[in-house]
């Protein structure tokens, strides 16, 4: 009976009159993929904010692999084998993409102890993500698809055992989907854990093993993908009647 | 195809870097150069008059104030406004430790650094917690602050008179280097500077503060321990100063907290960095040269006006050099074009 | 008694005065994010004219206090123009380098025309002094703390009530929403900078009659300037008000009762502390939260 990869328990953060997260409670089994839904400002990036130690929680606690986590500093947790991307990226403008990807090698829990070894590290997850042979390019000249590799390639250089992704798959075309999906597949299947905050209906549906939603801050519902889109509830506050409609008229299809 | 290391740098030295090392002069070709200009320096003192030897001296202390600086505001990214503080603490530290304590200057050398380092560490800790233009005003906060705690501890450091380093007669700890001498000594610790950046630029450390400096949040994301990064960059450009003001009080013998802990060092030592290039290893080199053979020159043959015209230079310099200057010549020897209509437009509304 | 109530109103007085010499430094810094290193010599100039016009035109320094925000006002319009406004774009040490090579030639121009002698602007009246018990009040002082209240208060229901004001609030806030809707952010910021410059020249005309000025002056101004700004909050015109107070009575105090060098040195001290603790200042709110800006 290992310890769950994340946990959480009575997560809170207040700005000031605002309570951007409420009292969230949260479990993720090792080895599986947490879909994270809700409106705007229901606090997903808050949450995921409040675990990598971007911000200090009002109240609650966090563990990671059943260690106690809350409140220490970023480069701590990263160290403890967490990583994500952020929603807006934040590539290192002025290295080059390898070296973008280098750093995390550098300086994750594994760090790599030369520049050179953490740079050829950096070329096996560019490969991994599907950006072989683009390590000279500076992250300027990417495109969006290309730009959120990127990202996704310097948080799995740190070698983590979970992974928060936050809208990463947000701007993207249809056609750009369904590779990004497989590769979060593939990560799970190799034991990585990943909570992913997401928009797209479609995704969460076809990767996640539970979903989590939030709305004002607080959990309105946790379960299976499937049981989790039909709640009145879930309908209500976030994906709407029009959507509920095709999805009882048209089986599974988004 | 052309010969060996000279195609290799334009795309070994390209854009965003960590390729940027010595500045285009990365390869064979740029040690020689780099080696060259050294034995040059170190045969030069014999050709030169007493006056010429100090001003490259000053040259020289300057080269190490520029790299001290770079590596805080050029690879970490946080403006010191205040680096004189470390200068005038070292410079005091070797003074007192001379004139009071009777200790020699190379014993008090160290000291100096280590007040220094210490002081570094101590004012970094709260300091560094701050960004941009609120970082660099702390940082000046302190400096002028501790010219006023210098001046009020009249029984320590003498007060508004200073104190005299015992450099001649029987007081004399240690026999005065005369000009030549410290012209070896300033050169000696331009060197070092330089190594330490050339150092840091190619190493993990550098890596983290290059991370640090474009994106913070982003860099504590992925491992980076950004505070002990930036105490350590800081510490860094607190000894090389110390060790610079250390120097200084010696070859100035009769210092006071107004003139070691005057700002228009760190003015200087932050243009010379930014003009020759932040960021790059090269760049505080020529920036400090550069910047003081035209002022020696300005203040030869235009003395009424020297201050007046090293001001606009500094305003057109840094309206058409940005970026200094080896990142200039780096870009427009990768693009084949140098512009600087181009940089005016980078950045104007 | 008698004494701390003198430095009380001296400290007042001059805090209200030092508000406007700061309040166009807090004013540029909060909405365009540049440091004016040059700041104080805006004010010495403001000095200048006041003190030229009153010495051809026997011109009341009060009067001239127009003519001085005038001429500020079309320099600083020029100034951001010219140069600013090329490195707007830049790292943020690229404009405090910039207005640093500025003020050294603004300074040794004002050298070079009119010597580096202390003057101030000699007038019948403002030496003379009404009294409250044993605490006088100089006219002078205090015709100075009036106007110099009134025009940060001015300024005050300039920004919130005209478009113009509204549109420097705006482009403060997110410079690149706002010309997306319509507003030409090189415009306003050209106003703002020369709004600023004026009411430093104003001000300057008034140290000019209470006091004595030279080009030496102008590093002094600018550095109270930061404090007042840090301590009020940048860009908030109130706070600035606020500082200016505070700044002169610790300083009247202080020179009251401490010697002088350790006052600046407290100064420091209370600036820096300010800084680390609470960096949005007494009054403002944290400025890099406060920004929309990647």
């Amino acid at each position: 009976m290992s310890a769950p990869a994340l946990e959480t328990r009575g997560l809170s953060r207040r700005f000031g009159g605002l309570e951007a997260l409420s009292d969230v409670s949260l479990s993720v089994e090792p080895g599986t993929v947490l879909g994270i839904i809700g409106p705007n400002g229901a606090g997903k990036s808050t949450l995921i904010n409040l675990v990598t130690g971007h911000l200090k929680p009002s109240s609650g606690s966090v563990c990671v692999d059943g260690r106690e986590v809350t409140g220490q500093r970023p480069w701590v947790i990263a160290r403890a084998g967490v990583a994500r991307t952020f929603q807006i990226v934040k590539p290192f403008r002025e290295l080059t993409v390898r070296d973008n990807v280098a750093i995390g090698a550098m300086f994750g829990p594994d760090g790599a102890g030369s520049v050179k070894d953490a740079q050829r590290r950096a070329d096996e997850v560019l490969e991994r993500v599907g950006l072989a042979g683009r390590g000279e390019v500076p992250p300027g000249e990417l495109d969006v698809a290309d730009a959120r590799r990127l990202e996704l390639a310097k948080a799995l250089a740190l070698g983590p055992r979970l992974l928060l992704l936050d809208e990463v798959m947000a701007g993207l075309r249809g056609s750009e989907i369904e590779p990004a999906l497989e590769l979060i597949r593939s990560l799970r299947d190799e034991g990585m854990t990943i909570v992913a905050v997401e928009h797209i209906v479609k995704v969460i549906l076809s990767v996640s093993d539970e979903v989590l939603v939030l709305h004002e801050g607080r959990e309105l519902t946790r379960g299976k993908p499937a049981e989790v889109v039909k709640d009145e509830r879930v309908i209500e506050a976030y994906l709407g009647q029009r959507y509920a409609k095709r999805m009882a008229g048209g089986n599974g299809d988004a | 195809m052309a010969t060996d290391t000279q195609a290799e740098k334009p795309a070994s030295a390209e854009g965003p870097g960590g390729a940027r090392r010595l500045g285009f002069l990365s390869g064979r070709a740029g040690w020689a150069a780099a080696a060259v200009a050294l034995l040059v320096f170190i045969a030069l003192p014999t050709q030169l008059y007493g006056s010429q030897q100090r001003t490259l001296a000053a040259a020289f202390m300057f080269v190490a104030l520029a790299q001290g600086w770079n590596l805080i505001g050029g690879f970490a990214g946080y403006p010191s406004f205040g680096n004189v503080v470390f200068f005038g603490l070292g410079g005091y530290t070797t003074a007192i430790l001379m004139a009071k304590a009777g200790a020699s200057f190379y014993v008090a050398l160290p000291a100096a650094a280590l007040v220094g380092l210490g002081f570094a560490a101590l004012m970094g800790v709260p300091v560094l917690r701050l960004r941009g233009h609120y970082f660099a005003i702390a940082t000046l906060g302190v400096a002028e602050g501790m010219r006023e705690v210098v001046l009020n501890l009249d029984g320590l450091t003498g007060g508004g008179s200073g104190l005299t380093v015992p450099a001649v007669g029987i007081e004399a700890t240690t026999s005065y280097p005369g000009n030549a001498g410290f012209y070896y000594m300033f050169l000696a610790l331009a060197v070092l500077a330089t190594a330490v950046v050339l150092w840091v630029s190619r190493s993990r450390f550098g890596y983290g503060l290059r991370a640090i400096n474009q994106d913070e949040d982003a860099a504590a994301a992925m491992g980076i321990d950004t505070t002990r990064a930036k105490i350590g960059a800081f510490a860094l450009a607190g000894v090389i100063t110390s060790l610079a003001g250390a120097m200084y009080a010696f070859q100035q013998v009769s210092i006071y907290p107004a003139r070691l802990f005057d700002v228009q060092f760190t003015l200087l030592m932050v243009v010379m960095a930014v003009i020759g290039g932040s960021g790059t290893v090269v760049g505080p080199v020529l920036g400090a040269l550069g910047l003081t053979f035209l002022s020696e020159y300005l203040r030869d043959n235009l003395t009424d006006y020297h201050t007046l015209v090293f001001g606009v230079i500094i305003v057109a310099a840094v309206i058409l050099l940005p970026q200094g200057l080896v990142r200039f010549v780096q870009e427009g020897w990768r693009t084949r074009r140098f512009s600087l209509l181009d940089n005016v437009r980078a950045y104007r509304l | 008694m008698t004494e701390f109530l003198q430095a009380t109103v001296y400290g007042l007085l001059q805090g209200g005065l030092l508000a406007l010499v700061a309040v166009g430094f807090s004013l540029v810094w909060g909405v365009m994010n540049v440091v004016n290193l040059a700041h104080g010599t805006f004010v010495v100039l403001g000095s200048y004219v006041a003190w030229q016009l009153n010495k051809s035109a026997g011109v009341d320094p009060f009067l001239g206090m127009f003519a001085a925000a005038a001429c500020l006002f079309v320099a600083g319009y020029a100034v951001h123009m010219l140069l600013i406004n090329q490195v707007i774009k830049a790292p943020i040490w690229m404009t405090l380098l910039l207005t640093f090579g500025l003020e050294l030639v603004l300074i040794n121009a004002m050298v070079l025309l009119f010597s580096g002698d202390f003057r101030s602007i000699e007038t019948g009246w403002a030496g003379d002094a009404i009294a409250l018990g044993d605490v006088r009040i100089p006219y002078g002082r205090l015709a100075g703390f009036l106007v110099a209240v009134g025009l940060t208060l001015a300024l005050v229901a300039f920004m919130s009530r005209t478009r113009l004001g509204l549109a420097i609030k705006a482009t403060g806030m997110d410079r690149d929403a706002a010309r997306l809707m319509g507003i030409r952010a090189r415009r306003v910021y050209a106003i703002t900078f020369a709004i600023a410059a004026a009411m430093a020249g104003a001000a300057g005309a008034i140290v000019g009659t209470v006091g004595t000025f030279s080009p030496a002056s102008a590093p002094a101004f600018t550095l109270q300037s930061f404090v007042i700004a840090v301590l009020g909050g940048l860009g908030n015109m109130w706070g600035a008000l606020a500082g200016g107070l505070v700044l002169g009575l610790v300083q009247s105090w202080g020179g009251q009762y401490l010697s002088g060098t350790l006052v600046t040195a407290i100064a420091f001290g209370v600036l820096v502390a300010v800084l680390i603790v609470r960096p949005a200042g007494l009054l403002g709110k944290p400025y890099y939260e406060a920004r929309v800006e990647t």
